[in-house]
């Protein structure tokens, strides 16, 4: 009865703590880097992981026999469920609509395996030691375990392992208590052998994972994107990355910035409205890119708008940006508008093959960055886009900064004017872009700026369209090729105008 | 007429390689290689290589075999007439075809002994793209050969002509940038002829030896004529530039200083690209017309632009083709040609479908086959002052090597229409699906061109014969693994085909000597040639031109009959 605690129990008490609050705080930073809003998040969170622990301290009572055993069992399931908790949020964070409910029922089972754990181990352990002594020891390490827990989750895991390789890391350290409780209690376990090679597959499966979360979301992307990767995918076409800190949600295309949530109306305003202002009786409008439904957003707000079609290579992204919640919240279901039909096809050959006409054609690319993305930029392709354009429709090129890149913008201007359009280039500033420029083309010979804009616009108003018509002198315009299949000047022109800012 | 000291020890060369120490020769090689794929079946095709797929094959050579060997053929049960008849399906023939067909005369049939016609055109398909088996692109043209300005401008490969005159060309055929990068001193650079990593006195070779060919694109013979042209026969009678022909490129570049190893390295590349063998067995005049006979200029592109296709020339081959088709007879073989008494040329064929034989009596025939062909087709009517042993043809073997994915270990440049590592076998290989408008797409098929002019033709091709499809994939692949490491996962399948007599090379003294000359000879006013044989440059103009020229001689024929 009086027997000291041996430390190895002490030391399973401790990691038993430690993993309990490491799992709270996983869930609590995945809420919030997903769903954003911190405060509720963690709040929530906290919230229903206590009162889980609370139903796993009540169950309790209910164990009545082999409470070793079951002891280890619970270990070895909170192992695995906290382990892989991480991995499986992530993965189901594209489809958003089961997400909430996925992240409350993980959290809650971890609640009521960690409520469990301690009434259990007390109640193991009380004939064996004075019960003062196990109390006060018992607890102490608990709360030691907490503090170390909050201590070294923000300082040492986050940063150095990342989330996912944390939760399975934690995971194998409770099912490593499984084990020791296996061998320590070896005698009086039922089917010992049994629940010792659970523990071990348990923790090979565990191991594995942590090996592989780098496929889940990787650890160097972690380092290069400043803010938290809260999804990860690559496609046949391109690898997305969204971000998120605090408010600001942000779009990667293998590597280049394509949105930030804080400042994306500024870009997304300046490329449609002067467009859709000046054609009042606009009806059908084309989208080239844009996968991300936050141009459609704007077209949409034009009443008279009655088909918008869009046509994105990649369906991954389209399918993101119509599944998920918060994606969706961005572009005010722009993608599952009625009005919208979503195409998913290279923009080269499918322009070739097309006989419908447009109103304004919305051409928003990724940047000219490599000879694949080039050609969408040459002169046979505005050749055959300005077949799909009405006598007096306009098209909007986005064609990267003229600040940073004045040779390379001008190149876009010069070839949309080989093919015999009259253009009207103009910028913006865009915070996460920096100075940003489009163009305008069109067949009639003169634009006619609007008087007026739609109301509830943030950025665009006539005053700014006149600012960002005019030119300062260091973005004034430079001669270059005209960008062809069979010379890609303009892939050249970027190249070494970003290379130098990059 | 055989003139000059370099001359006499060149030929004195090729006569010292008698009938008997070939006999030897090739008795060794062969048995060398026998035991070579002996050795190979024993231990089967290497593990590595387990799932590529693939075969290897060819033209006819059974049908060859006929020819060569005499092999017995069934009794002639038909007899036909015709107005003109024409031999071979490659390009010559068709154009020849084709211009028939355009003056009004449609009284002709085309024999080709393979199940297609095409020739060097020829091509494969496979689901992930149409490659090439041989001849892949055409520089822009010359503006002045409005022949074939008219046929590319009929096809929309020229679509207009700007206000200076000058042909805008298809983008769609244009080769798409990036064009060429060269892997050397382990790293892609853009473009073929060296410059990374070497040295600034062989790089003052480079320039000059470049300012040289510039010079010599515009030089005018005392008749007026460009010096180097295309169509070759275009080119200037003047003996200070036809004097280049009776030296090898390789003594004439040492007699002008250029030593540079990389120079000497892209000379050799160039003439074994065009040519099918190194810089030694090429004439000089041949060697510079490489690089000063092409003076297009576009609308468009630059001067050195090319036009291309997935199926190389193989597009252009069906251009012709399709305008002539109900005249084409494929798996047809002429096996003797005789003048005959009624003032005719009587065609023995056999059909090789259904292995029957007959008798085409025609008023006229252009044989538009390699003259090593027209040899056997011959041996009953004499040609003056033709040597067959002049003419030598180089074996290639082309590799279409379908791949997933193509890992790059060396930087710099990404991948481009034609790649070409530096001091490797191959010429480098080419991306067919270069003009593909679509985004990344990862599946590619990449043709590969290995000249063989490693040990003399007749050698090579020996050699060649014997090998299997295993020892083939040994070759190609050993050498994409060397440009591309790990590639061998990403092989899905490998395409053979080995051109026995791929091109005929210029060696010296063949462009402006009698062989050529005596062999463009019509024979009686019923016999005309078409072949780029007769030229000694393989290129798809030289076949054009000859395949109108004959059909040119034939229809003159008739209107002074």
């Amino acid at each position: 009865m009086n027997k000291k605690l041996p430390i190895l129990l002490l030391i399973s008490v401790f990691i038993i703590a430690t993993c309990g609050l490491i799992y709270e705080l996983i869930s609590g930073t995945l809420a919030s880097y997903l769903l954003g809003d911190s405060v509720t998040q963690f709040s929530t969170i906290i919230g229903v992981y206590l009162f889980s622990m609370g139903v796993g301290s009540w169950i309790s009572k209910y164990f009545d026999k082999n409470l070793l055993s079951w002891f280890v069992r619970i270990e070895i399931l909170v192992g695995l469920v906290g382990g892989t908790s991480s991995s499986i949020l992530f993965l189901v964070f594209e489809s958003i609509s089961s997400f909430r409910f996925v992240l409350y029922a993980l959290i809650s089972v971890t609640g009521v395996l960690v409520g469990l754990e301690i009434p259990l181990l007390m109640r193991i352990l009380k004939d064996r030691f004075e019960f003062k002594d196990l109390v006060s020891k018992v607890f102490t390490f608990d709360y030691i375990g907490a503090l170390i827990a909050s201590l070294v989750f923000p300082l040492l895991l986050i940063p150095y392992l990342g989330i996912v390789r944390t939760s399975y890391m934690f995971g194998m350290l409770n099912v490593a208590v499984a084990l020791i409780a296996c061998i320590g209690f070896e005698h009086e376990i039922k089917g010992v052998k049994y629940l010792k090679s659970a523990s071990i597959i348990s923790l090979a499966a565990l191991l594995a994972g942590f090996i592989f979360a780098e496929k889940i979301t990787s650890f160097s992307e972690s380092l290069t994107y400043s803010d938290t990767i809260i999804f990860s995918k690559s496609t046949p076409y391109q690898r997305i990355i969204i971000t998120k800190k605090g408010r600001d949600l942000r779009l990667f295309l293998n590597g280049n910035l394509q949105f930030s949530s804080v400042d994306e109306y500024r870009y997304h305003e300046a490329l449609i409205h002067p467009v859709l202002q000046a054609l009042p009786n606009a009806k059908h409008v084309l989208v080239m890119g844009g996968g991300d439904g936050l141009a459609v957003r704007e077209i949409l707000k034009y009443p008279q708008i009655e088909t918008v079609t869009l046509v994105d290579l990649d369906k991954e992204m389209t399918h993101l940006f119509r599944t998920n919640d918060m994606l969706v919240k961005l572009n005010k279901r722009s993608l599952l508008a009625k009005k919208v039909t979503v195409i998913n096809a290279d923009a080269f050959s499918w322009a070739r093959v097309q006989h419908k006409t447009y109103d304004a054609i919305i051409i928003d690319f990724p940047d000219p960055s490599n000879y694949s993305v080039g050609k969408l930029y040459t002169n046979t392709f505005y050749g055959i886009v300005k077949h799909l354009l009405n006598p007096d429709g306009i098209i909007v090129v986005q064609s990267t900064s003229p600040y940073v890149a004045p040779k390379s913008y001008y190149t876009v201007e010069k070839t949309l004017q080989s093919v015999g359009f009259h253009t009207v280039p103009y910028h913006n500033y865009v915070p996460s872009f920096g100075e940003w420029g489009y163009i305008m083309a069109m067949n009639m010979p003169v634009y006619k700026v609007p008087e007026h804009y739609l109301p509830g616009l943030r950025f665009m108003s006539k005053e700014t369209l006149e600012q960002m018509l005019y030119f300062p002198k260091d973005m004034a315009r430079v001669q270059g090729q005209v960008n062809r299949l069979n010379n890609q000047v303009l892939v050249k022109y970027f190249d070494e105008e970003w290379s130098n800012v990059l | 007429m055989r003139s000059g000291r370099m001359f006499y020890s060149s030929n004195n060369l090729l006569k010292s390689i008698g009938r008997r120490s070939f006999l030897l020769r090739a008795g060794l090689v062969t048995g060398a290689l026998l035991l070579d794929g002996c050795i190979k079946k024993l231990s089967g095709r290497k593990p590595e290589y387990a799932h590529i797929k693939g075969k290897l094959s060819g033209p006819n050579a059974t049908a060859g075999h006929i020819l060569r060997d005499k092999l017995p053929l069934p009794d002639i049960t038909t007899q036909s007439s015709i107005d003109t008849l024409i031999i071979g399906g490659g390009i010559s023939g068709l154009s020849a075809a084709r211009w028939l067909s355009k003056a009004g005369h449609h009284d002709f049939k085309l024999l080709e002994l393979e199940d297609h016609a095409g020739g060097n055109a020829f091509f494969g398909t496979n689901k992930v793209s149409s490659y090439p088996l041989g001849a892949h692109y055409i520089p822009i043209v010359n503006n002045e050969d409005e022949l074939l300005v008219d046929f590319l401008h009929e096809h929309q490969v020229i679509t207009h002509f700007d206000e200076h005159s000058l042909p805008f060309y298809n983008e769609f055929y244009l080769c798409f940038d990036p064009e060429e990068r060269l892997l050397i001193n382990g790293h892609w650079q853009e473009g073929i002829v060296p410059d990374f990593g070497v040295p600034d006195a062989e790089r003052k070779q480079i320039t000059r030896f470049f300012e040289l060919v510039t010079k010599l694109k515009n030089a005018r013979g005392k008749d007026g004529k460009y010096a180097f042209n295309i169509p070759v026969d275009e080119s200037s009678a003047d003996e200070e530039f036809r004097k280049l022909d009776k030296i090898s490129f390789k003594e004439y570049l040492d007699s002008n200083g250029f030593n540079s190893t990389y120079l000497l390295w892209y000379l050799n590349y160039c003439c074994k690209d065009d040519y099918g063998t190194p810089a030694a067995n090429v004439s000089a005049w041949a060697g510079i017309h490489y690089f000063a006979s092409r003076r297009g200029k576009a609308a468009n592109a630059d001067a050195n632009a090319v036009v291309t296709w997935p199926e190389g020339n193989g597009w252009l081959m069906k251009k012709l083709r399709d305008g002539v088709k109900e005249h084409i007879l494929t798996s047809h073989m002429v096996y003797d040609i005789e003048l005959s008494d009624n003032g005719g040329v009587s065609v023995k064929v056999v059909d090789l479908k259904k292995q029957t034989t007959s008798v085409i009596s025609a008023k006229q025939l252009i044989i538009a086959s390699p003259q090593f062909v027209n040899q056997k087709l011959l041996k009953n009517i004499e040609r003056p002052g033709v040597n067959y042993a002049d003419m030598h043809y180089s074996p290639w073997l082309i590799a279409n090597i379908t791949v997933d994915k193509l890992p790059t270990a060396a930087k710099g440049m990404v991948l481009c229409w034609d790649n070409v590592a530096y001091n490797t076998p191959s010429v480098g290989y080419v991306n067919a699906n270069q003009q593909d408008v679509n985004l990344i797409e990862e599946r590619k098929v990449l043709t590969y061109y290995l000249p063989l002019c490693d040990k003399e033709p007749r050698m090579a091709r020996l050699a060649a014969y014997t090998r299997t499809y295993e020892q083939w994939l040994d070759i190609v692949i050993t050498e994409m693994e060397q440009i591309h490491p790990e590639i061998t996962p990403h092989i899905e399948a490998v395409e053979m085909w080995l051109w026995g007599h791929g091109m005929i090379s210029p060696a010296v003294n063949y462009i402006w000597g009698d062989t050529r000359k005596n062999a463009q000879m019509p024979i009686a006013n019923k016999i005309f040639f078409a072949h780029t044989d007769l030229t000694g440059i393989s290129i798809f103009e030289e076949a054009f031109h000859h395949g109108i020229n004959a059909a040119k001689q034939v229809i003159n024929t008739k209107n002074a009959g």
